[in-house]
């Protein structure tokens, strides 16, 4: 069975009330959901509040659902209005920050953009920034589909046509690096 | 290749370590969270590795962290749903929109607020005698004057009225505390909050009354107890054993029909799995021993109660014990071990003393 047919599995027990099928999408879809969320803002307090109170709404009106056919889009969706609900609202308390959430809400964020702006530490930041540039592309590569997207060393050695070796010891490299240079 | 042998970047690069991080595989989760505790002398490297994750995969977090707030979320709002029953269709109706949102709401404050150190709010009137935080402690155990034990939850804070234990046993609760309390002679143990006033004569009962969580929650294990209103002290409810009484914070938005208490009776929470109470989840302890030496069970006892253990001879440190307990307080803790090996222990201002 696929993701999808899961999900819409786990959706119609939603809408029947039961808790374990709801909790169960939650655990499918929460990565999925808080990715998605970071590529629309760079702040992962926003995105995973929205998440829980997304999930929470759900469960509030789960008798009222409509069948869905794309759960994962359904929710994607949903999570995007809500943040974006949330970055106007931000933005009414803080001129400065209008000008941010425009920029944000336009665009996806790269995930060089992404890591570097989740850190709250100016420092880290600015340390992150620089030892991301003496990464090469291939090894920023794999690290986003390790770390960010949450692939296997199979799945990837798969997508980038290496063996499972080369990947592993690409991404080894680039962690010793990193390790150096985020001390 | 070893574990014990791992670097900071082996622990990075190791597939099942990064699931343990983001709670995405339960098995890899048991795995390294016991690997981690027999293993003190790598904590460096995996403190450091788990920094690095974090740091690549942009803090999308812990997936079943997130699971257990939503799950504590939705209890909580299905609570406030049955303890509003028995109200008026009608009132429901319009009330279900205030409660919905101040259970988002505490939802989305929960997160936000929980580092912030609740100011503590004292007995007007008095002088303050003693203050007892927790800070971030996850739990903290103190011995009160008169006996009592008591275990903090994080960010809260106990202040005791002066004279506490010889003219009085008062106190102020700001936070969440699980109370084992002593039989008290005169005085009666009395726990105020902003919401409610708890009398207690000898028992064992946990009050949850974080200032911003929105509500004040006080479950009750064993002995009576008395729960009253703080504005309307004639509102009142007495518990017994495996009830709980919850009061929510801000009783102008939820409109009580005339002669209707805001005070609620409701059973504990339990969980599906142990069948224990979910209520003092945050306290108890379940500890697997195989043949540890005492002194290093008492270790363990000490990191997870948050209060000094220490020895007074050397040969009850070397008893060894075998087997799994779970316990409320520490105090129950030693007790069961008590069990099997012929030692004392005796409770001196916040340490605990162990000896023959």
């Amino acid at each position: 069975m696929t993701d999808e047919e899961q999900n819409r599995l786990y959706w119609q027990g939603l809408r029947e009330g039961d808790k374990e099928s709801f909790f169960s999408l939650y655990n499918n879809t929460y990565f999925h959901l808080v990715r998605w969320g970071l590529k629309i803002t760079a702040n992962d307090e926003m995105v995973k509040d929205c998440v829980t109170q997304l999930f929470f709404s759900l469960w509030d009106k789960r008798h009222k659902l409509n069948p869905v056919t794309n759960v994962r889009a359904y929710l994607f969706t949903s999570l995007r209005r809500m943040l974006i609900d949330q970055l106007g609202h931000h933005s009414k308390i803080d001129a400065a920050i209008t000008h941010l959430a425009d920029e944000e809400v336009q665009g996806e964020l790269s995930y060089e953009e992404i890591i570097v702006r989740v850190q709250h530490d100016e420092e880290l930041k600015q340390k992150l920034h620089r030892a991301l540039e003496q990464l090469t592309p291939r090894q920023i590569e794999l690290i986003r589909l390790v770390f960010f997207e949450g692939l296997t060393y199979e799945e990837v050695a798969a997508r980038t046509s290496q063996s499972i070796k080369t990947a592993y010891n690409t991404i080894y490299n680039a962690i010793q690096l990193l390790r150096k240079l985020l001390k | 290749m070893d574990i014990s042998s791992y670097t900071t970047e082996d622990f990075v690069c190791d597939e099942s370590f990064r699931n343990y991080c983001s709670g995405s595989d339960r098995a890899a989760v048991q795995f390294w969270k016991a690997w981690i505790r027999d293993h003190p002398e790598k904590t460096g490297e995996v403190r450091e590795a788990e920094r690095l994750i974090s740091i690549l995969n942009a803090r999308q977090g812990n997936v079943q962290e997130q699971l257990e707030q939503l799950k504590d979320g939705i209890l909580r709002f299905d609570l406030l749903k049955t303890t509003i029953s028995g109200e008026s269709e009608k009132a429901q109706a319009v009330r279900w929109r205030y409660v919905a949102g101040i259970a988002a709401a505490f939802l989305l404050l929960a997160v936000a607020f929980w580092l912030l150190t609740p100011g503590g709010r004292t007995v007007p009137g008095r002088t303050v005698a003693q203050e007892i935080r927790s800070g971030r402690e996850p739990r903290k155990t103190v011995v009160l004057p008169d006996g009592s034990v008591v275990t903090l939850h994080s960010n809260t804070t106990l202040t005791l009225v002066e004279g506490f234990g010889n003219t009085g046993r008062e106190l102020t609760l700001s936070g969440e505390a699980l109370f084992d309390i002593a039989h008290g002679g005169q005085h009666p143990f009395i726990v105020h909050t902003s919401a409610v006033d708890v009398e207690v004569l000898g028992t064992l009962f946990n009050l949850n009354a974080y200032p911003q969580a929105g509500f004040t929650e006080t479950s009750l294990f064993r002995g009576k107890i008395a729960v009253s209103l703080k504005d309307h002290p004639e509102q009142k409810v007495i518990l017994t054993p495996s009830q709980k009484s919850v009061v929510f914070n801000s009783p102008g938005k939820i409109e009580t029909a005339p002669g209707d208490s805001l005070l609620k009776k409701a059973s504990l929470s339990v969980d599906p799995v142990n069948h224990k109470a979910k209520e003092i989840a945050w306290v108890r302890s379940r500890i697997k021993i195989e043949d540890e030496p005492l002194e290093a069970i008492a270790g363990r006892l000490q990191a997870w109660y948050g209060i000094p253990i220490v020895f007074a001879d050397d040969e009850t440190k070397g008893y060894r014990y075998s087997g799994t307990f779970e316990s409320e307080t520490v105090v129950k803790a030693l007790e069961a071990l008590q069990l099997s090996y012929p030692f004392n222990f005796r409770v001196e201002k916040d340490t605990i003393i162990i000896g023959k």
